[in-house]
């Protein structure tokens, strides 16, 4: 028997995860991850269908954990999973010398290691035969350039890339793999950062196109995600209102 | 498809596309009509403009033949199209040449025509674009079409390299410049896709060396289509926080 097809969406309790659950929704059957139920409730309540969608509160801090409990809720749900979108992501800007081992580990699992447990777990026949089609990583202009205090950032985003240009190659034909890298966008994530005054004008002045919405990265993942982009696999799809390529004073 | 709250609709917007008489451009052109928008199709080959605006949906559409060559008379006559029917919010360089010749044969008269069409006749059209009454005052969206030969590098392509490759650095100041007029500007970078021109450079190949050429595509060898839709993606709504960039559909031809 045939599993009902999802996407997996982590990191959809706030900011670009939300956002792109909420596009997606009126199209696709979601798992929603998340680390705390409350918010997961209210990204659900958002959605189109919500009665079509699932939680998996699981907190991919602790990647050890992530197997058993991706298991349990795909055994649970009867699922397969046909797309797979990681949001997930925490920022913490320090600088190095400030960083601590958990500072590190916490980024890396969040960011890369999780993305990888789950990816290693979806395309095993057993568990979720050969239901996989794309994936889609949201990944960041910091993997393209540096900054201050975002070292530990900047690594985890580079990895994140690499990681999917090699799985482009490897699982075509049948899986497409890209990234979206978003320049700077207000989200809970982004708020600290953005409440210092003049870091904010700055900020303004970099982007051609000033700071970015949610919205902008969900319409990215939603094409690369669609038939529309059938042929597009292995690319950094950059949208950061040319942030990256302004060198104008 | 031209419902106004879906975010990939062109409705409202006056798209200009060279090249439209046939490969990527006519499928862009296509394209651009089924999501409502309203096209100057533009192409050196009349007969071929005149089959393919037939084929486009609504009938609001015109056509012109210009020589893009002709690099100083574009702005000009991009101005006057606007005077003619309204101002543009789309721009589409999707015409080109190829050239495929090894270094030792390639003298300026061999190439001279591949950078007045795929490289200067784009700046060309962006000066006539950008004049005030020749844009739309809600803004723009421009896309070159540069090719992947403009990003790695193969034995012949050279001139065709250098040809695209510029583009891309066009693109990267134009859309620095044109932000302050709401005017995006990107390239999206194909790999080899099943076009005329395609045809016309593969025919000469053994064909042992297409398939080579296949092959280096993971996912297969293109349709126009695809191509197509990354280009409605950065000209609708869906692309209003893009530019600056360069997006690749290759079928993971430059991922390995």
């Amino acid at each position: 028997m045939d599993a009902k097809q999802y996407i997996l969406i982590t990191g959809s309790s706030s900011g670009i995860g939300r956002e792109t659950a909420i596009r997606l929704s009126s199209s696709y059957p979601l798992i929603l991850n998340g680390r705390e139920a409350t918010r997961l409730e209210g990204t659900l309540r958002q959605c189109q269908n919500p009665e079509r969608h699932v939680l998996w509160k699981c907190d991919l801090r602790e990647v050890d954990q992530i197997e058993g409990s991706l298991r349990q809720i795909l055994a649970d749900k009867s699922a397969g999973v046909e797309g797979f979108v990681h949001c997930a992501g925490t920022l913490k800007i320090l600088p190095l010398r400030s960083v601590e081992r958990m500072d590190v580990r916490e980024t890396m699992n969040v960011n890369f290691h999780s993305a990888v447990e789950v990816i290693r777990l979806l395309v095993r026949k057993k568990l979720n035969q050969n239901y996989l089609r794309g994936i889609v990583f949201i990944s960041s202009i910091a993997s393209l350039k540096g900054a201050r205090g975002f070292s530990v950032y900047c690594a985890s985003k580079g990895a994140l890339d690499a990681f999917m240009r090699a799985l482009a190659v490897e699982l075509a034909p049948e899986v497409r793999v890209n990234s979206v890298l978003p320049g700077a966008i207000r989200t809970g994530m982004t708020e600290n950062m953005l409440s210092d005054p003049d870091l904010s004008k700055r900020l303004e002045s970099a982007y051609p196109l000033g700071m970015g919405h949610p919205g902008d990265i969900a319409s990215a993942v939603e094409f690369l995600l669609s038939q529309s982009a059938r042929w597009i696999t292995g690319q950094q799809m950059v949208v950061d209102g040319g942030r990256t390529i302004n060198v104008s004073a | 498809m031209s419902d106004a709250s879906n975010p990939f609709s062109l409705q409202g917007r006056r798209v200009l596309v060279t090249g439209a008489a046939s490969g990527i451009g006519l499928a862009t052109s296509t394209l651009v009509s089924k999501l409502g928008g309203r096209l100057l199709a533009v192409d050196s080959n009349e007969e071929g403009l005149n089959r393919a605006i037939a084929t486009f949906e609504g009938n609001h559409h015109e056509t012109k033949c210009w020589d893009l060559r002709l690099v100083e008379q574009i702005p000009s006559w991009l101005r006057q199209a606007a005077a003619e029917s309204g101002p543009f919010f789309g721009l589409v360089h999707a015409a080109g040449l190829s050239c495929i010749q090894p270094v030792r044969l390639l003298d300026p008269s061999c190439y001279r025509d591949v950078l007045l069409v795929n490289t200067e006749a784009a700046l060309a059209l962006v000066r006539g674009f950008q004049q005030k009454k020749a844009a739309d005052p809600a803004g723009g969206s421009i896309v070159f079409l540069t090719s992947v030969m403009g990003l790695v590098g193969s034995a012949g392509a050279a001139a065709y390299g250098m040809s695209k490759g510029a583009l891309v650095g066009l693109a990267k100041s134009l859309s620095v410049e044109l932000a302050a007029k709401k005017i995006r500007v990107n390239c999206v970078a194909p790999g080899f896709v099943k076009t005329p021109m395609f045809d016309r450079l593969s025919g000469l190949w053994e064909s042992e060396q297409r398939a080579q050429v296949e092959a280096a595509h993971p996912l297969g060898l293109g349709e126009p289509q695809d191509v197509a839709n990354a280009v409605a993606f950065l000209l609708a709504e869906t692309g209003r926080w893009i530019t600056g960039s360069v997006m690749v559909v290759d079928g993971g031809y430059t991922a390995h």
